[in-house]
């Protein structure tokens, strides 16, 4: 993985990645971009088990990947829910400002 | 700490005795339904540990029995355990973990709240016919495939890895 020396390119990066992997995941919510210290992830999967909830995992920063990661699997209804206030995102989350990717936005 | 540490090291501790407690109970000498209610809980609290670092909230965790497919369909595209865990691709580990989610899904649903009235290893149910089992008279031929299948010794040995290297992992 190159490029990783600022969060954009990292999560672009990563994002890219995840498309490539994971036939089945439709768009990709990058919550807070601005925020530098962390990237935080809503995966729009329709094999996601729907829980009602958003999960978020942590992940740590490690050397090639300098930023810590916080990523939730989610169903297409899940994020309509999630924009309508129906679902509550995890503690410190908000739907206020984020970049959406899709398959045909990232570079494959 | 803070109290979200405070969580994570309460649910890893947890599940690390829970496992514990799983090795304990030989299959000579222990009914099924016991053995699968202890891996029940240890999955159920590993996939929590690593929820509660991650801002869920407590309400969701503690309310939620269904984290554990959802910690292993994320982790597969993880490429610092793909390291880890001496994976040479990507799409390895991803092929890998998919492998290993139908199993997942069956240890997950073993929790009263998501087994529908059916077999859990807890408490007895009716079956369609009826009758009344008790969890100790189930065979729950789960127990056999983790144990003898490429799939379930896969999985069992990486939950023992993710127990034991939580914190160089996930911290």
């Amino acid at each position: 993985m190159s490029q990783n020396h600022n969060p954009a390119g990292a999560a672009e990066n990563l994002i890219q990645e995840h498309f490539e992997l994971e036939p089945s995941l439709e768009r990709v919510i990058w919550i807070n971009p601005n925020k530098t210290t962390e990237i935080r992830l809503l995966e729009i999967n329709p094999e996601s088990p729907p829980t009602g909830s958003v999960l978020s995992f942590y992940f740590p920063p490690y050397e090639e990947f300098p930023y810590a990661m916080k990523i939730a699997e989610i169903t297409p209804e899940e994020w309509e829910k999630i924009l309508r206030h129906e679902i509550p995102l995890p503690n410190g989350w908000t739907v206020d400002n984020y970049k959406a990717y899709s398959r045909e936005t990232v570079t494959i | 700490m803070t109290a979200g540490q405070n969580w994570q090291a309460a649910f890893l501790r947890q599940a690390r005795s829970d496992w514990e407690a799983y090795q304990k109970t030989t299959e000579l000498e222990w009914p099924n339904c016991q053995r699968l209610h202890y891996l029940q809980m240890v999955t159920e609290k590993l996939s929590k540990a690593f929820l509660v670092a991650g801002d869920t909230k407590l309400e969701n965790l503690t309310g939620s029995h269904a984290a554990f497919v959802k910690f292993i369909r994320i982790l597969s595209g993880n490429r610092n355990l793909q390291r880890a865990l001496s994976m040479k691709k990507p799409s390895q580990q991803k092929a890998k973990f998919k492998a290993l989610l139908q199993l997942a899904r069956e240890i997950e649903l073993l929790a009263p709240a998501l087994a529908q009235g059916g077999p859990n290893p807890e408490y007895p149910w009716e079956d369609p016919s009826g009758n009344i089992l008790a969890p100790a008279d189930h065979s729950f031929p789960l127990m056999q495939r983790l144990q003898k299948t490429p799939q379930g010794i896969q999985l069992l040995k990486y939950i023992e890895i993710f127990l034991k290297r939580f914190e160089e992992l996930f911290m």
